[in-house]
């Protein structure tokens, strides 16, 4: 007993030590938000929200944000639901490659994929169009990408795979035997995917819904790039357009717009957490059988085609068009043999202002995720291995701050750390680590305690009766035991903090322009070719990260 | 009408052999266990009874009517074979609450409501749930989900039950009386079943013939009595029962136990050569005063009803099981003498 007494105690400094930055850097930040939308010089005032709201422009962004993200709600679930039935379910040849193309565009950043659809359907030069022109006969190009539908496209592209491993993943979990009962029973395969299958998908079908209208909603790169040269704007654009103006009343409105979207937003995903735990469709289930792969018989290589076709347009397109654009000498004169070199690599890589963004990303990148690997340590520790009161309170702090919209988080930030309560980190490289800490810091805190709940208690106390000291079984046992999933919880960090784009778009200072920032300054400038280059190093990066990533967890865990 | 035949049933994936040449005759209204190690094959054919797997070659059917005939690449749907099955996982639905569960089969047979619910109400009375129709299947224990998975798979009047591993995941009462429940039910409604399991107690009490399976391969088929009494093979003595083994060399009419050259018992399989002698621990006696061979006490364990002995005999420990035996009428170390009764032989397996 009295050996572990101060250990409770060192993790109660801990967990203190914890709570109180995460308090501080998530909760608080949040708070001054909302309290400066609703008072005004220190009076409960809710003409903020009277003005914002007042406006069409911003009624007409709020409806947009809501009708495109509900469309691509619903698209992505229509397209999801039978993609993730075929590749996990049934005998669909290639599935394995099908689903690695399909998770995909989750690693790649949403710009770039803006980016890449700007260069195939814009009406005046888009590949693609001029390709449909060419084909039909077409005086007109078919698609115009800056639209309503050109957004919701592109979203739907982007997003989906949010979906898409949600139901797969559920799919994967289900025990089929549940499916052959009904089977068994009397039911056709079509008709016991009714019955059984859709029924029991339902939570992660809704769930999977509700992140991508989430996120669809958040973004601000999609909207930047395909909407505002067609003057559609959503919330997240409305926002930065409000701040852009740099005075108090900017700052205002774009506080109103925000918090209204971190209510929703933040709704939302509770919502989502009460009715996955609601309903309870856990059964015992039994030995590991063989999954029953259904025969699809005579439509297997129509099925193919058609999920071919999707992965083709979904990812490859986009990626090939990049690739291509940043080895055309000259983007005039289009798609021809003699037109193919690096002449547009060569400035990139020698201009050392484009290259010092790129180094600059890479290091805070690798500062956020050390830095977020620890603290991920040691929220995941407390809430998976100990049983101190309060312990999963730093848990659902991190998941507060993942869950936010990176726009709101980057408001908050602004308002709160910019010296008018003490803290003064505007326009420092620290802000944006910070906000990419607050934002990304949940998935690696998911990974790290998903792996160490998997170390049962059984054998630290084997360790420990073995004579091993609890330092000693740390070393022994659990670290050797969760390291990979540490690795990948600072890839986790490290890969999407090292291409941001929203926030770092509102709290970079001239000192601290990031990759991110670069890339889409460089795309609203019109210079396509250099943004492309940029693009590929940026998927480069990701990839070489992934396979990483792949190595040393052995394929379980990849953005 | 539930004839059911497996002629020449094999399944293999790619190289690898799961089930070989599977043969049988199942009478109506029979219960037939599948016995043996797990990976031995026994779900694998159960579940191309089902229809789950298609066998690689092969018929099987039920009554005159083929279900599954490789050769022909006819394999009639599971939804087709009108066959009721219990799954080790239950595979009650956990969306459904136990009425719609139960009667679902007959939905999909468009019976109509009235009718459904009374034939619904029936099974549930024949497996004791009455009172839990409303309930969800998260609300019920596991004992409970058993039972609805067993009115779901009755409720239709299949001709064919088909269970596996039903009990493996209960606590081991339940199992005990679900055992003697599950009989009843069968004898009641005179349907025919086959029963995969791995626990051979099971098996003895419930089947009116076992298959024996190891390795994808029927070692035996018989009435548990035969099974017990007079294995096939070496595989099948061990597996079922306890048993020792005495290595012995055959010749002529003759076995005699290798190191008592002595000792000799008769030769009905006609073996030569190396062979095995084998005998069960309660078919041995055991005195203090004198029998076929001498050994010397090495432990004693107390069951209640019964002694388990090991008795040394040269290099051998030879384990005797007596009924009702007195723990104290031998020590540790004591010379005693052992009389073998029942003595099987088998060829010598590799």
């Amino acid at each position: 007993m009295k050996k572990s007494l101060p250990r409770l105690d060192s993790k109660f400094i801990v967990i203190a030590i914890s709570v109180l930055l995460l308090l501080y850097f998530i909760v608080f930040p949040l708070l001054v938000l909302i309290y400066d939308s609703l008072f005004i010089n220190g009076t409960f005032d809710i003409s903020n929200y009277k003005d914002v709201y007042g406006k069409k422009v911003n009624w007409k962004a709020l409806t947009n944000t809501i009708q495109i993200s509900l469309i691509v709600m619903v698209a992505s679930v229509i397209v999801t639901f039978p993609l993730a039935w075929l590749v996990g379910r049934t005998d669909l040849p290639g599935k394995k490659t099908f689903r690695t193309i399909l998770v995909a565009s989750y690693m790649i950043p949403p710009y770039v994929g803006a980016i890449a659809w700007v260069q195939l359907l814009n009406p005046s030069v888009g590949y693609l169009n001029d390709f449909i022109k060419f084909v039909f006969g077409l005086q007109k190009a078919p698609f115009d990408i800056y639209t309503m539908g050109g957004l919701a496209w592109v979203l739907t592209l982007f997003y989906s795979p949010f979906a898409f491993i949600t139901i797969s993943r559920a799919m994967e979990k289900m025990d089929p035997t549940l499916e052959e009962a009904a089977r068994i029973s009397g039911s056709s395969p079509l008709k016991t995917l009714w019955d059984v299958t859709l029924p029991l998908m339902m939570p992660s079908i809704v769930a999977g819904g509700l992140l991508v209208f989430i996120a669809a909603a958040s973004c601000f790169g999609i909207p930047a790039i395909v909407g505002m040269p067609g003057n559609i704007e959503v919330m997240t654009t409305r926002i930065v357009t409000f701040l852009y103006m740099g005075d108090d009343k900017g700052i205002r409105d774009a506080t109103a717009l925000a918090v209204s979207m971190m209510v929703v937003a933040n709704g939302l995903l509770m919502f989502m957490s009460w009715m996955l735990s609601h309903k309870d469709y856990t059964t015992i289930s039994g030995k590991s059988t063989r999954p029953n792969m259904v025969e699809l018989g005579k439509w297997k290589w129509p099925a193919f085609g058609a999920v071919a076709v999707y992965a083709f347009i979904a990812v490859i397109l986009p990626l090939t068009s990049i690739i291509v654009t940043s080895f055309l000498v000259s983007m005039s004169k289009g798609l021809a043999l003699d037109n193919f070199g690096i002449d547009a690599w060569i400035p990139v890589v020698t201009s050392s202002q484009y290259m010092e963004s790129v180094w600059r990303s890479i290091g805070y990148g690798i500062v956020a995720a050390c830095i977020g690997t620890v603290l991920a340590l040691f929220v995941a520790y407390l809430s998976v291995k100990t049983k101190v009161t309060g312990r999963s309170i730093p848990d659902l702090l991190v998941v507060l701050g993942g869950a936010t919209p990176s726009i709101v988080i980057a408001l908050a930030l602004i308002v709160t750390f910019s010296g008018n309560y003490g803290l003064n980190l505007y326009s420092t490289m620290w802000i944006l680590i910070v906000s990419y800490l607050v934002k990304y810091m949940t998935m690696s805190v998911r990974t790290i305690a998903a792996s160490l709940s998997q170390v049962h208690i059984s054998l630290e106390e084997a360790a420990l009766s073995s004579g091993a000291s609890w330092i000693r079984t740390c070393k022994d046992i659990i670290m050797p035991l969760v390291a990979p999933s540490i690795v990948a919880g600072w890839f986790l960090i490290f890969m999407p903090s090292f291409y941001e784009l929203t926030m770092s778009n509102l709290l970079y200072g001239a000192d601290t322009k990031s990759l991110g920032v670069l890339l889409y300054e460089l795309q609203t400038y019109a210079d396509t070719q250099n943004a492309s280059v940029l693009s590929v190093i940026i998927l480069l990066i990701v990839l070489v990260g992934n396979i990483i990533l792949n190595k040393v967890t052995k394929g379980k865990v990849s953005i | 009408m539930a004839e059911l035949k497996l002629q020449h049933i094999y399944k293999r994936y790619g190289n690898v052999t799961a089930v070989g040449d599977f043969n049988i005759e199942v009478a109506d209204g029979e219960f037939i266990s599948f016995l043996g190690p797990s990976g031995c094959g026994k779900t694998t054919t159960l579940r191309m009874i089902a229809g789950f797997e298609k066998p690689t070659e092969g018929v099987i059917m039920i009554g005159d009517q083929e279900i599954s005939n490789a050769e022909k690449g006819y394999f009639m749907a599971p939804e087709k074979r009108g066959i009721g099955m219990v799954f080790q996982s239950y595979a009650v639905w956990p969306h459904m609450n136990v009425i719609d569960n139960v009667g679902y089969p007959l939905k999909i047979q468009n019976v109509p409501k009235e009718e459904r619910l009374q034939r619904v109400k029936k099974m549930l009375e024949l497996v004791h749930l009455q009172e839990y129709g409303e309930r969800l299947p998260s609300q019920l224990s596991g004992g409970q989900q058993q039972r609805v998975a067993l009115a779901r798979a009755l409720v239709a009047q299949p001709s064919l039950l088909l269970l596996d591993e039903p009990l493996s995941n209960l606590d081991a009462k339940l199992r005990e009386s679900m055992r003697f429940e599950i009989s009843a039910i069968q004898k009641d409604l005179g349907i025919t079943v086959i029963y995969v399991t791995h626990d051979q107690s099971e098996a003895m009490t419930m089947s009116d013939r076992i298959v024996v399976m190891s390795m994808g391969k029927v070692q035996q088929i018989g009435k548990p009595y035969d099974i017990y009494t007079n294995p096939a093979n070496q595989m099948v003595a061990d597996f079922i029962g306890l048993v020792n083994f005495i290595p012995a060399t055959a010749k002529g009419d003759r076995i005699f136990m290798q190191g008592y050259e002595g000792i000799s018992f008769p030769n009905p399989k006609k073996l030569s050569g190396e062979a095995v002698l084998a005998v069960r621990p309660e078919n041995i006696t055991i005195s203090k005063t004198g029998g076929m061979m001498e050994g010397v006490m090495n432990h004693r364990f107390y069951i209640g009803d019964s002694v388990d002995y090991r008795v040394k005999v040269k290099d051998h420990i030879v384990r005797v099981i007596q009924k009702g035996a007195d723990y104290g009428a031998y020590q540790d170390g004591e010379t005693v003498y052992l009389d073998f009764d029942n003595v099987m032989s088998f060829a010598k397996e590799e």
